[in-house]
């Protein structure tokens, strides 16, 4: 096992460390160990919010997430020697997110908004304090965060709420190109008004 | 356990480092840019990341200490799916065989279907995987990224065109 | 909650001007920036400075005709000697300084560092005394005393002096009425409550915590916390009754903000210059907020009468058809704008962003007339000087620079940027949300940083120990 640590990228206006950041897009990867009913515990959370989307509903509106997971590793695959058989005394959580806006003001919201599904996803982790206050919980997310090596996003320069203005307006912009093929040019005016109006939210 | 929302997947692999090689493996993955990262050739992805985990990190709270033998290669990846192909087109990344051939028990070379089965092999299926746009490829992302500019762009400039200007400027701009 | 008490605000410790405005009855105000040779030169004289250090304790009689505060940076509690082990317990944006932050705070191209009037953003900037005063006469003869005391201590310099002044009708230099609205704290101020603090389910409104400003305080962390543990703080002696201030020079474009407003408003249908000056801000020029008072401002406003602050965004402009989405205020203080109809407390996510605002223009005005011509440019330097408090620099001052003024995201703007600010390369496009929305086009930025610093603005207990810091120094 390797002795000194890495050097530790400076800390950008996002507040994690620049290897963690791509443009507008900011990574986060956490591993915790969890306690032996976390094993029973988690499968269930997951099975639960992957059949009740709808359970999940406030972390979708949060919007500044583009992908997140969770995930319980239980075991670490073996590959033969010399890779030591590893055995986990305790499972672990492992969550990542892809996401924008300040690291700061991304765990204040999970801490204020989403109060209960964190105590859901991590209750069961060794040293979880309560999501809040921020302080200890961003102290605890900070002590069991990894910092990338190599961190990509496929289009850095967008944050989720462009993306999804985008996707909104993608198909708009086709209908009214349909809907307004060979008006006149006073109708067109109208019509394109009209469409400003509807769209304003997404430019 | 769900690897899919839409025709999003997220893929994760964990593979051990072989000793000695953490440093060179970890100046590797840095030198990597936007432009340069083995992800630009693989459309399908939209958000990958290589992390090194050189340890657990243990809680005081925890009874017990765990330690991994050796430093560990974690690779996780959220793209466009079916997870086959966009297996075999990343094993087939020169980037992908220099990065993994840092690993216990990777084919040599770290290369082709045997990589792919080598990740396989060692990859953990996600718990529960959150997408805000489950059903948006990569390309539909980017195009619907650029058109959007495009359309705000001309909202400004446009403003105040009389009709006919308007309606033929538009045309030009996005073909009516 | 738990039983405990409010704490008891030791008022003389703090120093002034943070919890409660001095007022605008101070039409002067200058800030001297003074550059420490050596230790114990520039303890002896900041000693001398002690007696006349004003706090905030509530004035009893007539007001004083000057009033004095302290500040230092980094450098300066260096060059006070103040060993490094405690050195280590500021933050470390605060250690960093202002100057090195500049990418993270759009200092960049013109507003960039680089530019800064010498000696702001480097080591020398030492120790700022800002001293208001009633009149220019009242503010002249501080001067001079104070010149003088500088003079005779030993290796002490005035490196950089701004001297500001109110402007008729207590506007700034785009011509808003400026500075009233400012954070409710519990106990403190609670006449603010209602508009100054965080808004909460049922049109509730409650102040925010004391340590949300100055330190040695619980902040809003701590109360929801069981154990109560306390932000952190420079040790001891030094943290309590301390904050962070944050100084910045604004130099701002007046004849080109003119000049594209009255472009932009030939075209704006649904208004006039004046209409489109307080869609850019949010208020009125006279203050009036667009929430209450979308289609022309109150004449009646009275920006000392805070039920005129008493408003929220999402009940009645969650599109943002009164006040814009990006409109300045709305952005600086975005209320329960970032939550979404549905979610209780919707506060929640800008609370703890809050800065409490204490700067003054400079610079002669403007006349009116030098933009009917068109373009007229004087090239007379006139602006703002930029003064706010808050006990973290980076989550609070720099939080809104970097998410809600530099960028839209989380106002689902996309990557416009403050129309008013912006960054010194361009503004981005502003939209104004209506029936058609009406877009300003990107320009010049109209607001150039000159120059700034972070620094920290000590209690009196502390202020006492800076200055008898005898050898405390390991070396």
């Amino acid at each position: 096992m390797s002795e000194e640590s890495p050097p530790t990228a400076p800390i950008t206006a996002t507040g994690t460390a620049s290897r963690n950041v791509d443009g507008q897009a900011i990574a986060i990867t956490v591993f915790s160990s969890v306690k032996w009913f976390g094993r029973l515990w988690l499968p269930l959370v997951f099975w639960y919010a992957n059949h009740f989307p709808k359970s999940t509903g406030t972390l979708a509106r949060l919007s500044f997430i583009h992908f997140a997971r969770w995930t319980l590793v239980r075991r670490i695959p073996y590959n033969g020697p010399p890779q030591q058989k590893e055995k986990l005394s305790y499972p672990r959580l492992f969550f990542e997110s892809n996401f924008n806006g300040g690291w700061e003001e991304y765990i204040d919201a999970f801490s204020h908004i989403l109060t209960s599904g964190m105590k859901v996803f991590w209750g069961t982790s060794y040293g979880f304090p309560q999501p809040l206050p921020t302080g200890p919980f961003k102290a605890y997310i900070k002590r069991n965060e990894l910092e990338a090596s190599h961190f990509y996003s496929a289009y850095p320069q967008a944050t989720t709420t462009m993306v999804l203005a985008a996707l909104d307006l993608a198909p708009r912009l086709e209908r009214f190109k349909e809907q307004t093929s060979g008006k006149t040019a006073e109708d067109f005016a109208q019509d394109w008004r009209k469409f400003l109006e509807e769209t304003q939210g997404s430019l | 356990m769900s690897n899919q929302a839409g025709q999003a997947y997220a893929f994760m692999a964990i593979t051990p480092i072989l000793e000695g090689e953490e440093k060179k493996l970890r100046a590797y993955l840095d030198g990597f840019t936007q432009e340069t990262s083995p992800f630009a050739g693989l459309p399908a992805t939209h958000f990958a990341r290589w992390v090194i985990l050189p340890d657990w990190v243990d809680d005081p709270s925890q009874p017990r200490q765990d330690h991994l033998g050796s430093e560990y290669l974690i690779f996780t990846s959220n793209f466009d799916g079916p997870l086959g192909s966009y297996l075999d087109e990343l094993c087939r990344r020169p980037e992908a065989q220099e990065i993994w051939s840092h690993c216990v028990g990777a084919p040599k070379p770290a290369t082709g279907h045997l990589l792919k089965a080598y990740l396989l092999h060692n990859h953990i299926d996600t718990g529960f995987f959150v997408a805000a746009y489950p059903d948006a490829s990569v390309e539909k992302v980017r195009a619907s990224l650029a058109l959007r500019e495009r359309l705000s762009a001309f909202a400004v400039r446009s403003q105040g065109m009389d009709p006919a200007t308007l309606q033929s400027a538009f045309n030009a701009e996005f073909g009516g | 909650m738990t039983g405990r008490g409010p704490e008891r605000i030791d008022y003389a410790d703090i120093q002034g001007d943070i919890l409660r405005a001095y007022g605008n009855d101070y039409e002067r105000t200058s800030y001297m920036l003074a550059h420490i040779e050596h230790a114990p030169g520039g303890r002896a004289w900041l000693g001398s400075l002690l007696g006349q250090v004003t706090n905030a304790e509530q004035w009893t009689g007539p007001k004083p005709e000057t009033t004095l505060n302290v500040a230092l940076t980094y450098a300066g509690l260096q060059a006070l000697g103040v060993p490094d082990s405690v050195l280590a317990t500021f933050s470390d944006e605060f250690r960093e300084g202002m100057a090195a932050r500049s990418q993270i705070l759009g200092d960049i191209g013109e507003s960039a560092p680089a530019r800064w009037e010498a000696p702001l953003g480097t080591d020398r900037a030492h120790l700022l005394v800002t001293i208001n005063a009633l009149t220019t006469e009242l503010l002249e003869e501080k001067l001079k005393t104070f010149r003088a005391g500088v003079q005779e201590a030993e290796g002490v310099t005035i490196v950089h002096e701004q001297h500001a002044q109110l402007l008729a009708g207590v506007r700034e230099h785009f011509g808003y009425a400026d500075g009233f609205a400012q954070p409710a704290i519990a106990g403190v101020t609670p006449h603010r409550t209602l508009g100054g603090g965080v808004p909460e389910k049922e049109d509730k409104w409650r102040g925010l915590a004391l340590g949300e400003f100055i330190l040695g305080y619980e902040d809003e962390d701590s109360l929801v916390d069981p154990l109560h543990r306390p932000p952190d703080a420079p040790a001891e002696p030094l943290g309590r009754s301390g904050t962070y201030m944050i100084y910045r020079k604004l130099s701002q474009d007046v004849a080109l903000f003119r000049k594209t407003l009255r472009d932009a408003a030939r075209l704006y249908e649904d208004g006039d210059e004046e209409k489109l000056a307080a869609k850019v801000a949010g208020r009125w020029r006279n203050g009036t907020p667009l929430i209450s008072s979308p289609d022309a401002p109150d004449p009646s406003f009275n920006p000392k009468d805070l039920r005129g602050n008493a408003f929220r965004y999402l009940d009645t402009d969650a599109d943002g058809a009164r006040c814009p989405l990006g409109a300045h205020i709305r952005r600086a203080n975005p209320r329960d704008a970032l939550g979404w109809k549905g979610l209780d407390d919707s506060g929640l996510l800008s609370y703890r962003h809050r800065i409490i605002r204490r700067g003054m223009p400079y610079g002669p005005p403007l006349p009116v007339e030098a933009t009917d011509a068109g373009g007229g440019e004087d090239r007379v330097d006139r602006g703002l000087i930029f003064v706010c408090f808050n006990a973290s620099i980076s989550r609070q001052f720099e939080g809104i620079q970097t998410q809600w003024i530099n960028d839209g995201n989380a106002l689902h703007l996309g990557h416009d940027k403050d129309f008013l600010l912006g960054d010194s390369t361009t503004t981005d496009k502003m939209t104004i949300q209506g029936s058609p929305p009406f877009f300003l086009s990107p320009q010049p930025a109209f607001v150039t940083t000159r120059g700034g610093e972070y620094l920290f603005v000590p209690g009196h207990a502390a202020l006492h120990f800076l200055a008898g810091a005898a050898d405390r120094r390991a070396a």
